[in-house]
């Protein structure tokens, strides 16, 4: 168990939208999170509670704020990344992180393969060795064979491969997935929610995941259940089957 | 490569943002290579006419039109006066009479005595084929031909050709100038005189022999004095002439041609901005559209200065493409209207090294500069909120 360390913690986390002078949104109400390197979590709750903000925060693509309460703190790794610049957060997010999104978010007019080799080549890798990395990552989702199509020639499953495939070309600490499995039918859905389960366990790739569906939560070690900006419940922790890799 | 071939996958947004390039360039380079031809040509008569003056009949109205008969006795008269250093009689006429000519275009013949200038004429006339008009040539019916001139007649040394209805052999060609003489054909005065004598009424013909029959003298001064002194005192000395001066030409000529310059230059610009307004509104619009896409590629680590980056070297290689194409265009329509004009005689463009790398260099730049703004605020875009972009 001594392999159990924090990949991300969270304290405090607030995060308020003002719409207007008068109106404003609590999104996030302060959040206390702990997620442990190999886990997979699954991030549940009513449309509105939160989740997709937390998840923007995690992700460092919105920063939190105070409104009011005790200063926010955010580690990675143990490193505080609350007060990073700009350049400083889009860099983390290149090296240490892989986005999955609901909507697969993949660049129309780049193949399959120029798409995973873009995150590779933001992350520094150079040219031929990015196309490298990226036909690799195309191979653990199963699609080498479509590398050359561009995403209107893929379906939606394809589409949502290419963009684990992006996700994982940098070989990040940290996966963070937001409904990937929400445009998908029943089949897909399966298919790609084994996937990513497959990677957790195998390369003990920890998981951070939004979702709807209970089932998808219930394949998840555990399920972070959210309501009105906060964390309602810790549901049915188990050990991170990751762990110990 | 990877650029190009992003470009060929949006091919009406690409072809529409080049067009709008392309037209802005296109005009900028028909009509620079207008103004690189008439001032070429201005140049050249600048060149021609300084240090120099030009002595005519009080009653002519200028230069090679509408010129009016003189005694060749006023040449020997004005060579007289202090200060002048040659003084030579000659002939200009229109070389067609029945055809017209463009302004700054006309053709004209020049007939001289080889040799009167003293050696002091300095603009320089070399022939590319054959020879030029010597001494010897007086009394024969032989023709040195300009560039355009000669392409026009399609003559070469050998070719026999009419000139006002007599026969004329063209013993020699001249290089290009870009001014005056490609458009004119130099003889011997004598043959000059009789074309002049034939074409002048009745009464005129009985008043004045052939032989004693010019149409301006061309007077050098001396060193050391003021061309502008030697004129005033042509003009008192000598009898009903006129007289201009290199500086006077300028002056006259020169307004005129700023005056056209500033036209062109004006209607390049319009164009230009008006091309350059839409390269900016398609970046612009080419920007929004990917809205989504700019948030996609932060989101997965591509930090500012690369979107700013790669949406600039779009616009920059798209300026350049629009330049490229737009400078073909221009250059397709200089090259045939320089083809039709030179049957009529009116080489109407010219289009310069110069002219050609500034036209493609500035649409790159305008690109460029039409793709940073956009470029800059899609990089400032919130990530998540660019995500949600439709």
């Amino acid at each position: 168990m001594e392999n159990r360390r924090a990949l991300l913690e969270a304290r405090n986390l607030r995060k308020t939208y003002r719409l207007s002078r008068r109106n404003q949104v609590e999104a996030l109400r302060g959040i206390d999170l702990d997620i442990v390197a190999g886990e997979m979590v699954a991030i549940m709750g009513p449309s509105g509670s939160g989740k997709s903000t937390l998840m923007h925060i995690l992700g460092l693509l919105h920063s939190p704020d105070r409104n009011g309460g005790p200063a926010p703190e955010l580690r990675i790794n143990g490193d505080e990344v609350g007060g990073l610049s700009d350049r400083r957060r889009t860099r983390m997010r290149a090296d240490t992180m892989g986005f999955v999104f609901q909507s697969y978010n993949l660049v129309p007019t780049l193949t399959a393969l120029e798409n995973v080799a873009l995150a590779a080549e933001y992350a520094g890798t150079s040219g031929s060795k990015a196309r490298q990395a990226a036909l690799q990552a195309l191979g653990w989702v199963g699609l080498e064979e479509r590398a050359g199509h561009r995403p209107m020639e893929l379906s939606g499953g394809e589409q949502q491969r290419v963009a684990i495939a992006r996700s994982l070309v940098n070989e990040p600490m940290l996966l963070l997935a937001d409904e990937p499995t929400g445009n998908l039918d029943t089949a897909r859905s399966v298919e790609v929610l084994q996937m990513l389960r497959r990677f957790n366990s195998e390369r003990g790739q920890t998981l951070v995941l939004v979702t709807h569906d209970p089932e998808v939560g219930e394949t998840c070690d555990r399920i972070i259940h959210m309501r009105d900006g906060l964390v309602e419940e810790a549901a049915h922790h188990v050990v991170p089957s990751g762990s110990g890799h | 490569m990877r650029l190009l071939r992003q470009l060929a996958r949006r091919k009406l947004r690409t072809a529409l943002t080049i067009l709008g390039i392309t037209i802005g360039i296109w005009a900028l380079v028909v009509f620079s290579s207008m103004a690189n031809k008439i001032n070429a040509l201005v140049e050249g008569g600048s060149q021609y006419f300084a240090g120099k003056v030009l002595v005519f009949d009080a009653s002519s109205l200028g230069v090679a039109i509408g010129t009016a008969p003189m005694k060749l006795e006023i040449a020997d008269q004005i060579r007289q006066l202090d200060g002048v250093a040659a003084s030579a009689p000659q002939v200009q006429l229109v070389y067609d009479p029945e055809g017209g000519g463009v302004f700054g275009s006309a053709e004209t013949l020049l007939g001289s005595l080889a040799g009167a200038d003293k050696g002091l004429e300095t603009f320089p006339i070399n022939a590319v084929q054959g020879r030029l008009i010597t001494l010897e040539d007086e009394g024969s019916a032989v023709v040195v031909l300009g560039s355009d001139l000669a392409r026009k007649e399609k003559a070469s040394v050998g070719t026999k050709l009419k000139i006002r209805g007599v026969e004329f052999e063209v013993v020699g060609i001249l290089e290009p100038t870009l001014t005056a003489p490609d458009s004119t054909a130099f003889m011997p005065l004598e043959a000059s005189q009789r074309l002049f004598h034939a074409s002048l009424p009745a009464p005129i013909q009985e008043a004045i022999a052939a032989d004693q029959l010019i149409d301006q003298v061309v007077v050098y001064p001396d060193k050391g004095v003021s061309e502008s002194d030697l004129a005033a005192r042509i003009e008192t000395s000598v009898d009903n002439v006129s007289t201009l001066t290199g500086a006077q030409f300028d002056e006259q000529v020169g307004s005129a041609t700023a005056i056209f310059n500033a036209i062109i230059i004006g209607v390049a610009i319009i164009s230009l901005v008006v091309g350059g307004l839409s390269v900016i509104n398609t970046m612009a619009m080419s920007v929004a559209e990917r809205t989504r896409e700019i948030g996609i590629k932060r989101a997965i680590g591509g930090s500012r200065g690369r979107i700013i980056r790669e949406l600039v070297v779009e616009a920059g290689v798209i300026g350049f493409i629009g330049g490229l194409v737009g400078l073909g265009l221009g250059a397709l329509v200089v090259v045939l209207g320089n083809e039709i004009g030179r049957d009529s005689g009116t080489v109407l463009f010219d289009l310069t090294p110069g002219t050609a790398i500034f036209a493609v260099a500035f649409s790159t730049i305008l690109g460029i500069l039409a793709g940073v703004i956009p470029a800059w605020s899609a990089a400032r875009l919130d990530p998540v909120e660019a995500l949600r972009y439709e």
